[in-house]
């Protein structure tokens, strides 16, 4: 007020300069208050509101049948709404169907004691005309602010439960509201909020914001629609801005429709819009993932996940509108087009219409719908739930696993209203709101990184899917597969704030730009000090480490496939050369990288082997290594195997290389196998030595055992396959194998190990070598 | 339609009966009628049930809203399963004098136990942080 009295008469440029000050002064007012707070007489509306409160209050009468205790919102309630309508009828609403809604405000009371007047509330009305104020009225839409105070019970007993309590904004203020969240917070809206995200303006208008329109309408308990048909209708104030004006003229008709009280019958051309609408507005719905892949239809479009509107519009639009569609939408009809092309895509082309098509012309009274909680279920609720469940089940059964939900239900559907009246409490809508976070949390750049067991999993899945299929011509059974969306990995390269102009840096630590807290120096210890154990202790430490680096090296080398396969045609011998590099270095890790000195000690390798996590990182490995690479570690193991097996007799993981070594065996000529028996048996040995402790270490272990028989089987193949002469000239074979089964023949059977496979060429090698009374021997003890 | 295959999700359940086991040790069997993404639940025509040995008692109480960090395990309820049970069902008025007798007897053999262990010089950490269940 005090800015709009200062004067402007005098051309002084000060005063000048005030009255631009006055006029941005007046913008924020707007910005701030809405436009009628300070350019429209709200304040005389405000008054002519407080002499209506008067003369309600003093003209107060209690409401017939309703009883004080539970009535609190009823007087107060009413003489607002009838100063309101007042209001209203006096300004320009002349449409016959409103004044209508008016009027039928009184409903009989239902028996059973609910008190249905917070439904017929004109409070209700109120805010039904809300959005219609908000844009024809602006004068009256600040009484919303002016109003006296209600009870708070009224409060909560006439707001929905699932209305999100924000204020409504009357005009939208350009700056200074908060940006509209990708996701929103909280219970989901109670239309679908669509921020629209490629607009320039920081604050989309409020339309969508809050829902101002109400889902209830002012009916009789009795002939109301059911909870399920009354919020399917979906709301027309969501118009908003992106749709071109041709729409409009139709939506207010809705928006005139909506507020009819119980005149269902002009809600069905609501009922015919609200598909598109629906779509319209869910197609908005998916624009919040902007980055989400249209690759994401590939390959699996007919078994697409496609929960009804939401994603669907989503993922069945093209690629182009997305992007486009924003700046430029494309006509209501285009759009509409597109979405009927989109059921060809999906398996449940009418799913989505559901809710939409379910909306009767005709309430239809269900009286055994209401009735106290009392107990847990009616009978004859029970029963019917009962049936439901069995036919439900009956679908389910007649088609496979998940495929049970589709065909049954859409004939159940139906049932399923008459039979459970509280189904469906959850909207679809809101079904999809909540898949639709669940997937956002899904979103990853790299899923191998992020969910490597599940990717995993289904990988295996998937091939043991793929190979039924191929011996097997039997029913596909459809796997739908979850499409995670898949965003693009952006790299941040995040530089700290500067500011321009100020003196120094700014002393800002955050989680990505963290201060130093501690100077950690490493301090090495001289060798004097330490004891013995230190010592010990330290080496093991080193070996650990070892294992470690070379764990991660072995990582690495396992992904390569994977990253050879994604990858493109350039970068793949750059790959290759990687991959290389890192097996030469996991090489050297193991047997103990000493380029210059030849590879006399087995020690590194030991220290490895002893470690139970070393074992299994040999055996790992083993596939990544050249053959004689591979035989060299081979030879190391035989060599040490009694130590080894000493070692390990807690742990007893040395059997898991067994698998690896025979894969190597496969591949290594005689020579090598040969030396390879010399150092598990140690044979020849001195005569002065009695016993061959190596060899009975080894034949009484486990995986000695087994490696050995894995060994003699090799030479056994090698000779029976290859005549070669060069074979027979081989003596030290023969030698080797005469002494061998000597040995064996020595020892007592329960000294043995039990093997884990034993080789069946086994017995056609001993038969080389020894008579048939120590060949029954011998198979005996085998 | 399948909601999120190979995925828990719990879309898939509602409208159904579920059990609900709460952190508290409550049983609540009742419809699942909606949830968010926190797994708050709304359950429909809620009972309580409150098992003692082989004896079960219903207590209707109407509609729950659990927050979803209560709970800690639901599963859907088999209908036709439902009523195969080798429990027997008693009056609220029985059950609950039953569940009271059981508290009695175990906060009894508790205290036995603190004092023996007291009288050993050991003690037993309170489990009042702890969840009861």
């Amino acid at each position: 007020q005090s800015l709009e009295d200062c004067p402007l008469d005098e051309d002084e440029d000060a005063f000048q300069a005030l009255g631009e000050e006055d006029e941005d002064i007046d913008q924020f007012n707007d910005d701030t208050f809405g436009a009628g707070a300070v350019d429209d007489d709200w304040q005389e509306a405000h008054e002519r509101l407080a002499e209506l409160e008067d003369k309600a209050g003093s003209s107060r009468e209690p409401d017939g049948p309703v009883g004080n205790d539970g009535d609190v919102l009823g007087d107060p309630e009413d003489a607002l709404a009838e100063r309101l309508t007042r209001l209203v009828i006096d300004s320009e609403l002349e449409d016959p169907a409103i004044m209508q809604a008016v009027h039928t405000r009184d409903p009989p009371q239902q028996p059973g004691g609910l008190n249905s007047s917070i439904w017929d509330s004109s409070a209700v009305l109120r805010r039904i005309r809300g959005p219609l104020l908000a844009q024809e009225m602006p004068s009256v839409s600040v009484l919303d602010y002016a109003l006296p105070q209600r009870p708070p019970q009224a409060r909560d007993e006439e707001r929905d439960p699932s209305e999100r309590a924000l204020p409504r904004r009357s005009s939208s203020p350009i700056i200074g509201s908060p940006p509209v969240r990708a996701v929103p917070i909280g219970t989901p809206p109670k239309q679908a909020a669509i921020p629209n995200f490629n607009q320039q303006i920081l604050c989309p208008k409020p339309v969508h914001i809050r829902a101002t329109m109400q889902q209830r309408y002012p009916a009789p308990y009795g002939e109301r629609m059911s909870p399920n048909q009354l919020c399917n209708v979906p709301n027309s104030s969501l118009l908003g801005h992106p749709f071109p004006h041709s729409v409009s003229p139709v939506l207010t008709h809705l928006q005139r429709a909506q507020l009819l009280g119980g005149a269902q019958v002009k809600l069905l051309p609501a009922g015919r819009m609200s598909p598109s609408q629906f779509a319209r507005v869910s197609g908005l719905v998916g624009s919040p993932l902007p980055s989400v892949n249209p690759k994401l239809l590939q390959g699996r479009v007919g078994q697409m996940m496609s929960p009804a509107g939401g994603f669907r519009a989503f993922f069945g639009a093209p690629p182009a509108p997305p992007p486009s569609q924003l700046p430029h939408p494309p006509g209501p009809g285009s759009h509409l087009q597109n979405l009927r092309s989109v059921p060809s895509l999906s398996q449940h082309p009418s799913h989505s219409l559901h809710p939409s098509l379910t909306i009767p012309a005709l309430p239809r009274p269900q009286p055994q719908m209401f009735r106290p909680d009392t107990t847990h279920l009616h009978p004859q609720h029970r029963r019917l739930l009962h049936q439901r469940q069995q036919q439900n089940r009956n679908q389910h059964r007649s088609l496979n696993g998940s495929g049970g939900d589709r065909g049954g239900h859409r004939s159940n559907h139906q049932e399923q209203i008459r039979k459970d009246p509280y189904a469906n409490l959850m909207l679809q809508r809101e079904k999809d709101w909540v898949s639709k976070i669940q997937m956002m949390q899904l979103q990853s750049t790299d899923p191998y990184l992020d969910d490597y067991y599940y990717q995993n999993y289904f990988q295996k899945l998937e091939k043991l899917a793929a190979a039924e299929e191929v011996h097997g011509d039997g029913p596909k059974k459809e796997r739908t597969k979850l499409i995670t969306p898949q965003v693009a990995k952006l790299e941040h390269t995040y530089k700290p704030v500067q500011f321009e102009g100020s003196l120094g840096k700014l002393t800002v630590s955050s989680v990505n730009n963290p201060r130093k807290m501690i100077d950690a120096v490493v301090t090495s210890r001289s060798e004097d000090d330490e004891t013995r154990e230190k010592q010990v202790r330290d080496k093991r430490r080193q070996t650990l480490v070892t294992i470690e680096k070379t764990y991660s090296l072995l990582l690495d080398v396992e992904d390569y496939e994977r990253r050879y396969l994604l990858s493109l045609e350039g970068e793949r011998p750059a790959l290759m050369g990687e991959r290389k590099q890192k097996i030469c270095d996991i090489y050297d890790n193991l047997r103990g990288k000493a380029p210059g000195q030849d590879r006399l000690s087995d020690d590194h390798f030991m220290q490895i082997m002893c470690i139970r996590k070393g074992k299994r990182l040999v055996a790992r490995i083993l596939p990544f290594l050249a053959p004689e690479q591979a035989a060299d570690v081979l030879m190391a193991t035989a060599r040490n195997l009694p130590f080894l097996i000493k070692k390990d007799a807690q742990d007893e993981v040395l059997p898991c290389l067994l698998r690896p070594f025979s894969h190597v065996l496969y591949h290594l000529p005689l020579g090598t196998v040969t030396s390879l028996v010399q150092q598990l048996t140690n044979l020849p040995q001195s005569a002065a030595a009695p016993t061959n402790l190596h060899l009975t270490a080894v034949l009484q272990n486990k995986f000695g055992l087994s490696l050995l028989y894995l060994v003699l089987s090799r030479g056994e193949e090698l000779q029976s396959s290859d005549t070669n002469t060069e074979l027979m000239q081989d003596n030290q074979w023969t030698e080797l194998m005469l002494m061998a089964t000597r040995e064996l023949l020595r020892i007592p059977q329960g000294a043995l190990a039990k093997p884990v496979s034993i080789p069946s060429n086994l017995i056609s090698l001993f038969s080389r070598y020894v008579d048939q009374q120590k060949l029954n021997l011998l198979e005996t003890k085998l | 339609m399948n909601y999120m295959p190979g995925t828990a999700s719990l879309i898939q359940d509602i409208d159904k009966k579920h059990l609900v086991l709460l952190r508290d040790g409550r049983t609540l069997i009742g419809y699942l009628r909606s949830i968010d993404q926190f797994a708050n639940l709304v359950l429909h025509q809620t009972v309580e049930r409150i098992h003692v040995g082989k004896k079960y008692g219903d207590i209707p109480r109407g509609i729950f809203v659990v927050r979803g960090e209560n709970v800690v395990l639901l599963g859907e309820i088999d209908l036709e399963k439902e009523s195969d049970t080798p429990l027997q069902q008693v009056s609220i008025e029985e059950i609950l004098e039953e569940q009271r007798v059981e508290q009695q007897a175990k906060q009894a053999s508790e205290k036995l136990k603190v004092q023996a262990l007291k009288e050993r010089g050991l003690s037993v950490p309170r489990a009042d942080t702890l969840d009861e269940y």
